[in-house]
């Protein structure tokens, strides 16, 4: 992994078209601004295993029925 | 009003009902509007029907079910867009109701995603799935109920 110093004010660019800036640096966080074509996705990266999560929890319908919900959860032991 | 779901059929849709997620879920970005139902084999769950998507809708529980002393923890931003004051964490059950959704794949035993609640402003209906600053809980949390009179199958 590349690891860069940079200053409030400072930027990283990556590639031709995707901009990182640095807009405040605090003790515990630090604020960012990105600037990317609309084609790049940018999230949070806690937002990625939200996203896998919830991909995943929407297929439980089509798996179980709604009316059987109750006895496998039950069976699972809740 | 009413909507033919995947699942339910066909539903009447109480306007009042509708929650409103301005920035939709993460992978369901486009999903902005949906529908709490119950089920009456299914005491104690909450059914989030998609009002743009028939055939989506999850499965969750209030969070005080899994943990009775569940402590709510938002980012500035999440609470600024259920225009909640940033400076403290709303009270759960009165100014929000906060949902974990469940997911049962098969072969594998259930969880529920503790660490990014559906958090839903009682007075607004406006809602956002708020992922937690902190890690206190996970995302594929085992299902144990502590408060049982909730469930009762």
């Amino acid at each position: 992994m590349l690891v860069i110093r940079r200053r409030p004010g400072q930027s990283v660019l990556i590639g031709d078209d995707i901009e990182i800036e640095i807009i405040e640096s605090g003790p515990s966080r630090v604020k960012l601004g990105i600037r990317a074509p609309q084609s790049v996705p940018v999230m949070r990266g806690e937002v990625r295993q939200t996203r896998a999560e919830n991909l995943a929890a929407s297929r439980t319908l089509d798996a179980v029925a709604p009316g059987e919900i109750a006895a496998v959860l039950g069976a699972a032991r809740l | 009003m009413t909507f033919t779901t995947a699942h339910f059929g066909r539903i009447t849709v109480d306007p009042a009902a509708v929650v409103e997620f301005p920035e939709g879920l993460p992978g369901f970005e486009q999903c902005r509007r949906f529908l709490p139902l119950n089920h009456p084999a299914a005491d104690g769950l909450v059914f989030l029907q998609s009002l743009e998507s028939p055939g989506l809708c999850f499965l969750a529980v209030p969070v005080q079910t899994l943990r009775a002393d569940y402590r709510i923890a938002m980012t500035a931003e999440d609470l600024d867009l259920l225009r909640l004051p940033e400076d403290r964490p709303p009270a759960l059950g009165r100014e929000v109701n906060a949902l974990a959704i469940l997911s049962l794949v098969e072969g594998q035993p259930p969880t529920a995603n503790l660490r990014s609640p559906v958090v839903i402003h009682a007075a607004t209906r406006r809602a956002v799935q708020a992922i937690r600053p902190d890690e206190r809980y996970g995302c594929r949390e085992p299902l144990v109920v502590e408060k049982t009179e909730a469930l009762c199958w």
